[in-house]
């Protein structure tokens, strides 16, 4: 019964003893859990997926996992601190999930009661290096990267075995992030939630390339302030039984910020995509300028996709575009690819990548996707 | 032996007949022009060539370098040695124009049994083919036809046919749509494509690229069937008097 997978679930967080860097606040997520706050299927955002396969793997789970992942490595312009270390609490202790509102991310709740692992990052000044986010070793992971005003980063986090895993960016004034973010085989039932923060002329760069998981769930909230920028991209290749839940917000919540979200998936076989790609400019933020383009490719009959935007405009003078499309491969293409001698399956594999590369057009999104040539 | 040899070919499209028994013989070297009014079955003819999906053939035959081509896909057609120049070329976000051609190129060595080109001298045998048509070579990088001008995706045709080297052009309307600067280029592009092994059909509504190119027969289609055959004049002849009077 999903009903009990629920209470069993609640039970088993609000029970939850303070293992791991006992110095952060738990308060706030036992109320989150301990007022029903946790989404049950068909609820609203997760009209799609059921949620109760996840809780079920939470449950299953021996909880407090502690492996030894590759974990975090930072560039010479960061300072990484694991939170079980002494200076963490010092550091980060207001900061961490402080970019979110807790009630809208209960899952988030649950990352912080069971959370087995996680780490602040700050970065200073610009490097040529990148940060690269592994697998911290936990199931419940949290990663807060605090970029200072006028640094760079380029942030590379490659997948990992986490159930659930909350990677928070602070970009301060003038601050520059580009973030590439693979996420291939791991754990079966996978949750996340990116809570990204921008502060006046800042800018941040997502580019994910994802496979399929029995379920994987990737939250992504983007908070933007005066002048600030980001561009989300994100290309996905789903087969079998796959399911991926993509559920984005972008918030202008000042004015002159520009934000672009680029989609680009491919479902096959009898797998599942869900793109809920949602742009709000609060009241005041006049001089935005969003865009939203989703394309999904539908590469059988039993695949399913759920592509959806949602614009939510409360300031007056702003440029706002969307579309979205669900479609298969062009047959023309591939006629005019084979009039040139090119056979039907390298054309459809050669139109297969142009069409993730819209997206993502880096050699490790091509080998994790299935494009290399 | 001919080339190409098409004998009493009819073919239709969901039923209704376009060409009602063409017979056409190309020899290698000949450059032959089909004209026709509008709908009177010459791009039927260019696609039926080149083997485009939706077309039935019902009867007849058509037979390039001893090959029967209903028997062929378009991609052995394609390696066989037989182009088709796109009246509508396609525009293919996504995949650069350069990887598209490589991998054009390499199909066809593969399939003669040859080595692919390496890489740096393909790109350099590219980008001196768009500088004989006037593209410049940042227009290789970009995705296939994708955003090009209508003069431009014309001229990455005859891109293409150089660069593929077949031995038989079919090109549908490659005049259509081009101002007088860019239909000189891809007289050019045809003309230096031309040889005593080459043959070109060239598909048109309009006499005008027979001014650059001068074409060994020229053919009137009208009504699916081939109604005149003649030399080069049977074209001014055209222009000056319209189809009207093929009528009478």
């Amino acid at each position: 019964m999903a009903g009990s997978t629920t209470d069993a679930l609640a039970q088993r967080l609000l029970d939850a003893s303070a293992r791991y860097a006992p110095w952060l606040d738990r308060e706030r997520a036992r109320r989150t859990i301990a007022k029903d706050c946790l989404p049950r299927f068909r609820s609203e955002p997760w009209r799609h997926t059921n949620v109760a396969h996840w809780y079920r793997a939470v449950l299953d789970s021996s909880g407090f996992i502690a492996r030894q992942g590759a974990g975090i490595s930072a560039p010479d312009n960061a300072q990484v601190v694991d939170f079980a270390s002494p200076g963490a609490a010092e550091l980060a202790c207001r900061q961490v999930g402080g970019t979110f509102a807790w009630d809208a991310h209960p899952l988030a709740a649950a990352n912080r009661l069971l959370l087995d692992a996680g780490a602040v990052v700050k970065v200073r000044g610009t490097s040529t290096q990148p940060l690269a986010i592994g697998d911290l070793g936990g199931a419940f992971q949290h990663v807060l990267v605090l970029v200072d005003a006028g640094a760079s980063v380029a942030i590379r986090e490659t997948p990992s075995q986490h159930l659930h895993r909350i990677v928070e960016i602070v970009v301060a004034g003038g601050g520059q992030v580009a973030h590439r973010r693979w996420q291939g085989a791991g754990a079966a039932h996978q949750c996340s939630l990116l809570s990204v923060q921008v502060e006046r002329q800042g800018s941040y760069a997502l580019a994910q390339s994802s496979v399929g998981a029995t379920l994987r769930r990737n939250d992504t909230v983007v908070a933007l302030a005066e002048g600030a920028q980001a561009t989300i991209a994100s290309a996905w290749r789903l087969n079998g039984r796959d399911h991926l839940d993509n559920q984005v917000s972008v918030n202008h919540l000042e004015a002159n910020a520009t934000s672009r979200q680029l989609y680009r998936g491919i479902a096959s076989d009898r797998a599942v995509a869900i793109l809920n790609g949602r742009i709000h400019i609060a009241p005041g933020a006049d001089g935005s300028d969003a865009a939203l383009s989703s394309k999904n490719l539908l590469a059988s009959d039993s695949a399913q996709v759920f592509a959806k935007p949602v614009l939510e405009i409360r300031a007056s003078d702003v440029k706002c575009s969307h579309g979205a499309t669900v479609g298969a491969l062009d047959e023309a293409a591939i006629h005019y690819l084979r009039c040139r001698g090119i056979d039907d399956s390298a054309a459809r594999n050669l139109l297969t990548r142009g069409f993730l590369r819209e997206a993502v057009d880096d050699a490790d999104s091509e080998t994790l996707l299935g494009l290399a040539s | 032996m001919s080339l190409l040899a098409i004998e009493n070919l009819h073919v239709g499209v969901a039923e209704q007949a376009i060409l009602k028994g063409i017979d056409l013989t190309l020899q290698a070297g000949e450059v032959h022009a089909v004209m026709g009014p509008n709908g009177s079955g010459k791009s039927t003819l260019a696609n039926v060539l080149a083997g485009r999906p939706g077309y039935t053939v019902s009867a007849g035959s058509m037979t390039f370098r001893d090959q029967d081509l209903a028997q062929c896909s378009p991609e052995e057609r394609s390696r066989l040695g037989l182009f088709l120049a796109f009246q509508y070329p396609v525009e293919i976000p996504g995949v650069s124009n350069m990887e598209f051609l490589k991998a054009a190129v390499d199909a066809h060595a593969r399939s003669a049994g040859q080595e692919e080109p390496a890489a740096m001298e393909f790109i350099q045998r590219a980008r001196q083919a768009a500088s004989s048509l006037s593209l410049s070579a940042d227009f290789l990088k970009r995705g296939v036809n994708d955003g090009f001008s209508g003069g431009e995706k014309k001229r990455n045709e005859i891109l293409q046919m150089l660069l593929l080297e077949p031995t038989l052009a079919v090109l549908d309307e490659t005049d259509s749509g081009l101002d007088i600067d860019a239909l000189q280029v891809v007289a050019e592009g045809i003309n230096a494509f031309r040889s005593p092994d080459n043959t070109v059909l060239l598909v048109t509504h309009y006499q005008r690229l027979l001014n650059y190119v001068a074409p060994d027969r020229v053919h009137v289609l009208a009504g699916g069937r081939i109604v005149r055959s003649g030399d080069r004049s049977l074209a001014l002849e055209l222009e000056a008097k319209g189809y009207g009077w093929l009528d009478d």
